[in-house]
């Protein structure tokens, strides 16, 4: 053959070689696998954590006893227990009060310890210890002790206030008294409980990092609880420098830790000698980059397998090459305005004259019911729904979400009517408030738009209604919104909670008790009206009764109070999405979890 | 010269009380709930706290004085503090963070500093022509565009189509390395730790990861540094002793870099130890966009968060820098115009 | 040097009228705002009427000729009103800042000795504090609002002219004619305000022309960190800060939401480049040698 027809049939060769070596998209790096988030990590403690960044790396490292069925958070199933715990299997006893776990056998640590019964109990039992102020203990202390926490049990017990002043003595009755929940029997751990109370296997369970298994003889040598009934002063609630467990980690999950750079980075290596088949990948990588755009281009260039991204920007990435897209993703979120019945007037300028003379509010404004029916009917839902979430999400009916127990799609909400809005506005203060009018003064928390636009649909419709109405939407930094909360001085504001655990007293708590996180901000008239009006009494019941029907009224009723009386202006609950690339496969969603992933069953591949 | 530098020197104390006095007082006109912002950055985290004990727990309404005191002790013992909004120590937060702020400081110095001082040089020399107005109309442009809109848009174009520029300091195999025990980390400095560790694989990747970076400084430096001394030269070249240089025949090259240069610095080099000043505190807007988790982005954020501790260790950082600077600046005064004296 | 001459000057210099058409042009707007884009709440026209609720920026059509921002914020409002605000920054901030640090800088470099050097450090300690922190913690203290944001960077910001002035007074302090009219018995005000301030006002006049522009991006550094005008203000910083997310574009499709970043960088530039353009003008009619 001639060279010239040699040489073309070569570049030919290597054109169509390139073209579809091309076409088969390669995975980039197979077996490591690169999350982009936000924000930062803030302890890798599993007791210690409660925020979103760090469960999911403790899920990952750790192990419960307990878990969910995959892709289903009503079902439980097995982990390192070798049983769910039911009534039919007995391991449930005396009316809900026994929960007996028998613990698997032939389960490492990632340092080589292995699991025994007593690693549960001293696990258990050095997070009710360490019990830091602001950490998730409330939830164990419920259901385990009736007590909001170990202030609680050391006051009841020796009438010390501070755990951290116990002395030896002291520290051995409290300990004493800690020791009646939880008992070993053999291979089995025992938990037995004051009252029965549904809640506690969705508070053990895994993706809770307060039910975590840690080893009892490492942790100590590490420096943790020694296991001594004498020394709970020591290492009650310990500043987060000190805690031992806060940058080193000895757990039983698929991934063991390889370094962690704050604020940075967080690497994850496999671990080989997990008790179930290891895991596909061999590095996990997250890293925290604040910047959108720049976590975009990471993504689209392949070099990140999933980013986070606020739910705003969707209309990017709806058609983007090798990204896929997933909305719609059940949420256990409530987003809503908590109304504040006693406003405390001194100094603040928000409610500017602080009287009821038409430049200004009074202190009770929003005690009246009249003028909380106005506000909830003024709000535009169906707008904030299908423009602000972009139809992903629905208006909230009140403080329990879909899916749990008292949430019913059938039950009255509000909608926006300005024509009955406008005659509850002149119901209120008997009349007075229509003829003088108002101006107020609703804050958010700069930086969160949701919240503003809300505010902003508020202001557009009141103001509508009557020119005496006058609403000032104003932003300020989270230090200032904090401190109004605390003080009671804001007036309306927009808020949100997100689910700790599967169960509706995780919402009706906090939203409806006089002494909730919310609740808690609400005022004083509020606080009286819900302990007299049977809301307090009620939300309680609901964790006194196991009947899974009994629960429903009852939750369904708190669902109507909230609706009849207008406790506070619910809004929305959104869906969660996530944005990954195509060849991520094996995943799925984790509504406790939420934006955190578990790695053990991902792997990348292209399909 | 000596006497001057050190009675400089030896005020350098006095002033980093006084502005750390001034930067505590400002944070404390705020109440302690707001100051306990630091803590609590998110409203779950108020679920059965009693946020009167905490307060009372993290001294937060102590008077004044003792908090200050507290700290003031603190760092003469060399402890800085613990900053929340980093998880580590100051001293840790600043240590890990002050490597990626100066090594893209440094190297975008030279080239912002020689290519503006030879851009305002050129334009000056052709005063009104042609190059002057355009370089100017560019400078400008340079200056006007958000940093953030062209630090963007170069990540788009090298990066996300062309894959040349990534953001971040390193790549992800590099920081294995990187975090490896094989690799003895001397200043954090990737450049210089991969020429000491002998891998150059390290080194060229570090180079590759600043390139969009310090081209994005630069746009925005070289304006300013050109637009000064282009009309310090224009100052200059007007002068009599200029005119009497020409009148005795030197030539045009020789008056203009002899002669004019040097005088028409003075301003430049004020406008200079600003910039080393800005550079060395760290860009917030160019470290957020090209994930260079650096002093600037930290001090921003601990900031907006009121982390007390390392707000204050960040104005002791800056306000040492700044006077050494100044004094630096203050002692070039004397060497590029004899005729200045310092007193 | 009479001041119409100056004008005349202005006029006649080619580049000079550039930038005062420019200028001028700004000024017109910003005078006719109420006319141009009326507002919709005549009690706070400064707060840019939102289109609808939804985020995504939606391209120029005929109801918005320059489309919105995120957040539905009308570009063209914004723009408009924007051109009042940076009007109001430039001349608050520059003007009281750069007297301020005239002021300062002039009395400092001119007494010398302990004086000079009891001023200088005052000047060090005010530049000491990292400008961003500063002006973060006294946005979180004095709230939030263009106003509390002048505060601060006027309080934050003088301090480079003066050092700038002090350096100028410094190097013609030693001029011969200065020394000559201090034998002469000329008065200190006199010396200092004839011969020294006008001969060493030069770069001051350009920094402070460039300043003018500079605000405005000073003011989008600080939209872009959360603290500055409240949302919806209309402020060309924020305007362009609301671009941030959006410059990527969409979909494939990079120059998708071109109009968020364009029409207010555009603005910016363009008031920057007129103020430069003047400046420089300025300098080279205020130059005594071409007298």
């Amino acid at each position: 053959m001639k060279r010239s027809s040699i040489l073309i049939l070569v570049l030919s060769m290597v054109l169509v070689l390139s073209l579809t070596v091309g076409a088969f998209a390669q995975v980039n790096n197979p077996n490591t696998f690169t999350k982009i988030n936000m924000g930062t990590i803030d302890s890798l403690d599993p007791h210690y954590q409660y925020d979103n960044a760090s469960s999911e790396i403790y899920a990952n490292i750790y192990e419960n006893l307990i878990m969910f069925k995959e892709g289903d958070i009503t079902q439980y199933e097995p982990l390192l227990a070798t049983e769910v715990p039911t009534v039919n299997n007995g391991l449930i006893k005396n009316d809900g009060t026994t929960y007996i776990f028998p613990i698997r056998e032939g389960v490492t640590f990632h340092e080589g310890g292995t699991l025994t019964p007593e690693d549960v109990k001293y696990s258990f039992m050095r997070g009710l210890i360490h019990d830091r102020n602001g950490g998730p203990w409330w939830m164990l202390y419920g259901p385990l002790f009736d007590a909001g926490g170990l202030s609680d049990i050391t006051e009841q017990v020796v009438g010390v206030e501070n755990p951290s002043e116990l002395t030896a003595a002291q520290s051995a009755e409290v300990y004493a008294e800690l020791d009646k929940a939880i008992s070993v029997d053999g291979n089995k751990v025992v938990f037995n409980l004051p009252k029965p109370n549904p809640t506690f296997l969705s508070v053990v369970v895994h993706d809770n990092g307060l039910g975590a298994i840690i080893d009892k003889e490492w942790s100590i040598e590490q420096g943790a609880w020694d296991g001594s009934p004498e020394t709970i002063a020591e290492y009650y609630d310990p500043a987060k420098e000190s805690d031992p467990l806060h940058e080193q980690t000895n757990g039983t999950g698929p991934f063991m830790l390889n370094t962690w750079e704050k604020g940075k980075r967080i690497a994850l290596d496999r671990n080989d000698n997990y008790w179930r088949e290891p895991a596909q990948l061999e590095r996990v990588i997250i890293n925290y980059i604040d910047e959108w755009s720049t976590r975009k281009l990471m993504l689209q260039r392949g070099d990140a397998d999933v980013v986070y991204m606020d739910k705003q920007y969707q209309s990017q990435v709806e058609n983007l090459d090798g990204v896929e897209f997933i909305s719609g993703l059940p949420n256990l979120y409530t987003g809503y305005g908590l109304m504040n019945w006693t406003i405390d007037t001194k100094g603040n300028p928000d409610v500017h004259s602080g009287e009821l003379d038409g430049n200004g509010v009074p202190s009770d404004f929003f005690e009246d019911i009249n003028v909380r029916k106005a506000f909830n009917y003024s709000m535009n839902y169906d707008a904030f729904v299908s423009e602000v979430m972009d139809g992903d999400g629905q208006q909230a009916r009140g403080p329990i979400p879909e899916p749990f127990l008292g949430f019913d799609e059938d039950s009255p909400v509000y909608t926006m009517d300005l024509e009955k809005a406008e005659e509850h506005f002149k119901k209120a203060f008997d009349g007075e408030l229509w003829d003088k009018g108002f101006e107020i003064t609703i804050l958010y928390n700069t930086g969160n738009s949701m919240r503003k636009t809300a505010s902003d649909m508020l202001k557009y419709n009141i103001e509508q209604i009557n020119p005496n109405f006058k609403i000032n939407v104003r932003g300020i930094q989270w230090a200032s919104y904090l401190d109004r909360m605390i003080a009671g001085k804001f007036t309306l504001g927009f808020i949100g909670w997100g689910a700790d655990y599967a169960d509706p007293h995780n919402f009706t708590v906090p939203f409806m008790r006089s002494d909730g996180t919310f609740g808690n901000f609400k005022g004083e008239s509020y606080k009286e009206w819900a302990k007299e009006n049977g809301v307090d009494s009620l939300v309680n019941k609901g964790v006194e009764v196991t009947d899974r029907e009994e629960r429903e009224e009852i939750y369904k009723e708190i669902q109507n109070i909230a609706y009849e009386y207008a406790t506070d202006l619910y809004l929305y609950q959104p869906t969660a999405h996530i944005l990954m690339r195509d060849w991520v496969q094996g995943w799925t969603y984790d509504p406790i979890l939420h934006d955190g992933i578990y790695y053990y069953r991902i792997y990348k591949a292209q399909e | 010269m000596i006497s001057y530098i050190v009675r400089r020197l030896l005020i350098l104390p006095i002033i980093l009380i006084g502005v750390t006095l001034l930067v505590f007082s400002m944070i404390m006109m705020l109440g302690p709930y707001e100051r306990l912002s630091t803590y609590i950055t998110d409203p779950a985290q108020l679920k059965n706290v009693d946020v009167d004990v905490l307060v009372t727990k993290l001294g937060l309404d102590d008077p004044w004085y003792q908090q200050y005191g507290r700290w003031i002790s603190g760092v003469a013992r060399g402890d800085m503090g613990w900053s929340e909004s980093a998880g580590s120590t100051v001293t840790q937060a600043f240590l890990n963070r002050f490597p990626a702020t100066a090594e893209l400081g440094l190297l975008a110095l030279l080239p912002v500093v020689v290519g503006g001082v030879i851009l305002g040089v050129f334009a000056s020399v052709h005063h009104n022509d042609v190059w002057d107005h355009v370089s100017r109309v560019l400078a400008i442009i340079g200056w006007s565009v958000p940093t953030f809109v062209f630090g963007l848009i170069m990540l788009m174009i090298f990066y996300g189509t062309l894959g040349w520029f990534p953001p971040s300091r390193l790549d992800s195999w590099a920081l294995d390395i990187v975090n490896s025990t094989g690799f003895i980390n001397y200043t954090n400095f990737f450049i210089i730790d991969g020429l000491l560790n002998a891998n150059f694989a390290i080194v060229g990747n570090a180079i590759r990861h600043l390139i969009a970076p310090v081209i994005t400084i630069s746009i925005l430096w070289w304006a300013f540094i050109m637009r000064i001394t282009r009309s310090s030269m224009l100052e200059i070249l007007r002068r009599d002793y200029i005119r009497t240089a020409r009148a005795k025949g030197v030539t045009e090259n020789v008056v203009v870099y002899k002669h004019a240069v040097r005088n028409a610095l003075i301003p430049v080099v004020t406008v200079a130890g600003r910039m080393v000043l800005g550079l060395l505190g760290g860009l917030v807007i160019t470290e957020t966009i090209f994930n260079i988790k650096g002093l600037g982005q930290f001090m921003a954020q601990a900031a907006q968060q009121l982390d007390y501790p390392a707000v204050l260790g960040g104005t002791l950082y800056f306000g040492f820098l700044l006077i050494v600077i100044n004094l630096c600046v203050d002692v070039s005064y004397a060497i590029i115009d004899p005729r200045i004296r310092l007193e | 040097m009479e001041w119409q001459e100056v004008v005349v000057r202005l006029f006649k210099n080619k580049i000079s009228l550039i930038g005062l058409i420019l200028i001028i042009f700004f000024g017109v707007i910003a005078i006719g705002a109420p006319w141009i884009a009326p507002p919709s709440d005549p009690s706070e026209p400064y707060m840019v009427p939102r289109a609808g609720w939804g985020f995504e920026p939606q391209p120029p059509s005929s109801e918005h000729i320059f489309g919105t921002a995120e957040g539905q914020y009308d570009i063209f409002y914004g723009i408009i009103w924007g051109t009042r605000t940076a009007f109001r920054i430039g001349f608050i901030i520059v003007g009281i800042s750069s007297f301020i640090g005239i002021l300062v800088g002039t009395l400092a470099g001119y007494y010398g000795g302990w004086f000079d050097e009891v001023v200088m450090r005052i000047t060090d300690i005010f530049m000491a504090i990292p400008f961003l922190i500063a002006a973060i913690v006294m946005t979180t203290i004095l709230g939030q609002g263009l106003r509390n944001v002048m505060i601060a960077l006027i309080t934050f910001g003088w301090m480079n002219s003066a050092r700038l002035m002090r350096s100028q007074v410094l190097s013609i302090k030693e001029e011969e004619f200065v020394i000559a009219a201090d034998a002469l018995g000329a008065g200190d005000f006199r010396i200092i305000f004839k011969h020294v301030i006008l001969n060493t006002i030069f770069p001051l006049v350009i920094e402070a022309s460039m300043r003018m522009g500079s605000m405005v991006i000073t003011a989008s550094t600080l939209s872009f960190l959360g603290i500055g005008a409240p949302e919806g203000y209309a402020d060309w910083g924020q305007m362009i800060s609301f671009a941030r997310n959006w410059i990527l574009g969409g979909e494939g499709n990079a120059i998708k939401y071109w109009f968020t970043v364009v029409i207010p960088g555009g603005a910016i530039t363009l008031f920057c480049l007129s103020w430069n353009l003047i400046g420089d003008a300025f300098r080279d009619i205020l130059d005594p040698k071409l007298q």
